[in-house]
């Protein structure tokens, strides 16, 4: 992709606004439709949860429990990222929520309505890019996103309005008319995420929405995402990348083995992730200097984890975690070892993620009510630090 | 409304592309052309023309043609199905009836578009024993094992996940089916049977009971099929 990102914030504006991408200007004389800036305004005001899952199960041919009775609520106009390892549910959840898979129990209600296979009305408020999409091979980006506009329901001269600002907001106007199928796995996810634009979803589904994209294809996806997020619209990316979900999301929920076994505002997963936990890379007597420890705080207030010459230290009580860092650093100094590195923070959301995996693992018998919050919300109290696999561990 | 025109014509579009259909199509008019000079100079009767090319030349050929599309109307794109089209606003009834429609339609496109032509020429140049009612009877039932072929075919498309277990199934149970039905003395319900038939349908010598009674029999049957196939796509998970 090599789109500027200031050229795509304008063609997604102008998508916003009904508008063409050539220099912003209003609706085309003539046109009957109403611009979809209006449609947008339009939209009737909705429960507040764009998803609602209850005890939503699926088994397949009553072998496999790909869903295991999961509870999730998405707000509406969050940015919400499904999160879990492979073949932990993600896309079964986004079939049943098309309508494209049956539940074997529970009920899954989508724009306050509960979707079903016949609920084609729903779906047209509903944009939705599949991993790895597959498309007509004979088709081109043209002549299918004009196919996406049809059974959508668009009027015609207004899916050409919307065709030609979206392939340029995911740069292939200059394949357009080339045949899908000589289009590389980026590609193919560009022209997915164009055709699930095409309807101005108010439900936004993206399934690895990262999918086969360079680094650089990544950012402006990310950037994509960022700037359709917002007013009238919710968004909702099932991922395995921890870093897409971060930079993004609002919102996140974890699901593993069928069960969400996190649900809740990114920012809390942060703190959560964060909680006063201060990693140190030492060199010299790193013995000495674990022995003194737990003189950083009250007794019991303080847990270690050592791997080599890295130390983990989480900080039980309630002080700020700038005044433990002073602490530290005092330590540090009277232990007589070298400081080489610190980290406050830097993949600790990744860390966090594959610690609530391996706790539930561990506490399998366990149900997810115990520790997804009524609201929405993680219960940091709840939780106990993870002991990873170091090779020295202590509590003071 | 507007989803089932679109899918029809992409369908349609679709099959007029299919080097099958070309396929198919060049093997039925170049031996009908063959039938038609060797009637014209060896004085054949109008009646053997017609049902020889049938039994010999459009009936094996249309079985094969017909049962591989449109046994693999459904399955044969099941990704792009989920992915591209009931992933939005298309009804399950709406895409599986554009299925039924499109291929059917070309089907009897196709078989209508070859045997009138041929029809007609073999009447002008073939020693002329047929009736013009004969030969309407004897088309309409032809075209009706097409439409049964067509639409038990599609049927099973939405029920297997295969295409090849499809398609085999589709071959091979009307191969068992017309055994069956020989073994069973009812043979009017047999494509052999059926085909085998024609020259005294085209002659007019069958009554008008028995026509109908084969008409009715396979329309039936491929409402069944029809309404199976969209009952079980309706329920299946994509």
């Amino acid at each position: 992709m090599k789109l500027a990102p200031s050229s795509l914030r304008r063609s997604l504006r102008a998508v916003r606004a009904g508008e063409s991408a050539n220099g912003g200007r209003a609706q085309a004389p003539g046109e009957d439709a109403p611009p979809i800036a209006t449609e947008l305004a339009g939209r009737r005001a909705g429960p507040s949860y764009a998803i609602e899952a209850h005890d939503l199960t699926k088994i397949y041919d009553n072998r496999y429990i790909a869903l295991n009775a999961l509870n999730m609520r998405v707000r509406k106009n969050s940015v919400y990222g499904l999160v879990g390892p492979n073949g932990a549910g993600k896309s079964t959840v986004f079939r049943l929520m098309l309508g494209l898979q049956r539940p074997t129990a529970g009920e899954i209600r989508v724009l306050g309505r509960p979707m079903r296979a016949e609920s084609a009305e729903l779906r047209r408020r509903i944009g939705f890019l599949p991993t790895a999409p597959v498309f007509p091979r004979y088709m081109t980006p043209i002549s299918y996103l004009e196919f996406v506009g049809k059974i959508v329901g668009l009027p015609s001269e207004r899916a050409k309005i919307r065709m030609t600002t979206l392939l340029q907001s995911v740069d292939l106007s200059d394949v357009a008319s080339q045949r899908i199928e000589g289009f590389s796995t980026g590609m193919e996810t560009r022209l997915g995420i164009a055709a699930a634009l095409m309807n101005d979803p108010e439900l936004l589904v993206l399934d690895e929405p990262t999918y086969g994209l360079d680094p650089p294809g990544r950012r402006q996806m990310i950037e994509l995402i960022r700037e359709l997020s917002g007013r009238d619209r919710t968004i909702i990316i099932a991922t395995h990348i921890l870093n897409d979900v971060e930079r993004v999301c609002t919102d996140v929920g974890v699901i593993a083995q069928g069960r969400l076994i996190y649900d809740g505002q990114m920012a809390e997963m942060r703190r959560l992730a964060r909680q006063n936990s201060i990693t140190v890379e030492i060199e010299g007597n790193v013995a000495s200097f674990e022995r003194r420890i737990p003189e950083l705080d009250e007794p019991g207030s303080v847990r270690w984890e050592r791997a080599g010459p890295e130390v983990r230290i989480t900080f039980l009580g309630g002080g700020a975690v700038t005044e433990y860092l002073k602490r530290l650093l005092e330590l540090v100094e009277r232990s007589g070892v070298e400081l080489l590195r610190l980290d406050t923070g830097t993949h600790e959301v990744e860390e966090a993620f594959l610690r609530r995996l391996e706790e539930d693992r561990s506490r399998s018998l366990l149900r997810a009510p115990d520790w997804v919050a009524e609201d929405g919300a993680g219960q940091p109290g709840t939780e106990e630090p993870g002991r990873g696999d170091g090779s020295h561990s202590g509590a003071a | 409304m507007q989803a089932y025109l679109y899918l029809l014509r992409l369908d349609m579009e679709q099959l007029a592309r299919s080097w099958l259909v070309r396929i198919w199509i060049l093997l039925l008019v170049g031996p009908a052309g063959f039938f038609v000079v060797v009637a014209a100079n060896q004085r054949e009767l109008a009646s053997e023309t017609l049902a020889a090319y049938v039994a010999a030349v459009l009936a094996p050929l249309s079985w094969l043609v017909v049962a591989v599309l449109s046994a693999s109307a459904v399955n044969g794109e099941a990704d792009v199905v989920a992915d591209s089209i009931l992933s939005r606003s298309v009804t399950r009834r709406a895409y599986i009836w554009s299925k039924f429609t499109a291929r059917v339609g070309v089907f009897l496109a196709v078989y209508v578009a070859v045997t009138v032509p041929l029809v007609y020429l073999v009447l002008r140049f073939a020693v002329d024993d047929a009736t013009i009612e004969g030969i309407v009877w004897g088309l309409l039932t032809v075209a009706s094992l097409l439409v049964f072929l067509a639409a038990f075919g599609i049927a099973l498309s939405a029920i297997f996940r295969n295409m090849l277990a499809s398609v085999l199934t589709v071959l091979v149970s009307t191969v068992a089916s017309g055994a069956v039905f020989q073994f069973l003395a009812l043979d009017w319900m047999s494509t052999t049977g059926v085909v085998s038939g024609l020259p005294e349908t085209f002659r007019g010598e069958v009554s008008v009971a028995e026509q109908l009674r084969v008409l009715v029999v396979f329309g039936v049957l491929s409402v069944l099929a029809t309404m199976f196939g969209m009952a079980w796509f309706r329920r299946k998970d994509l």
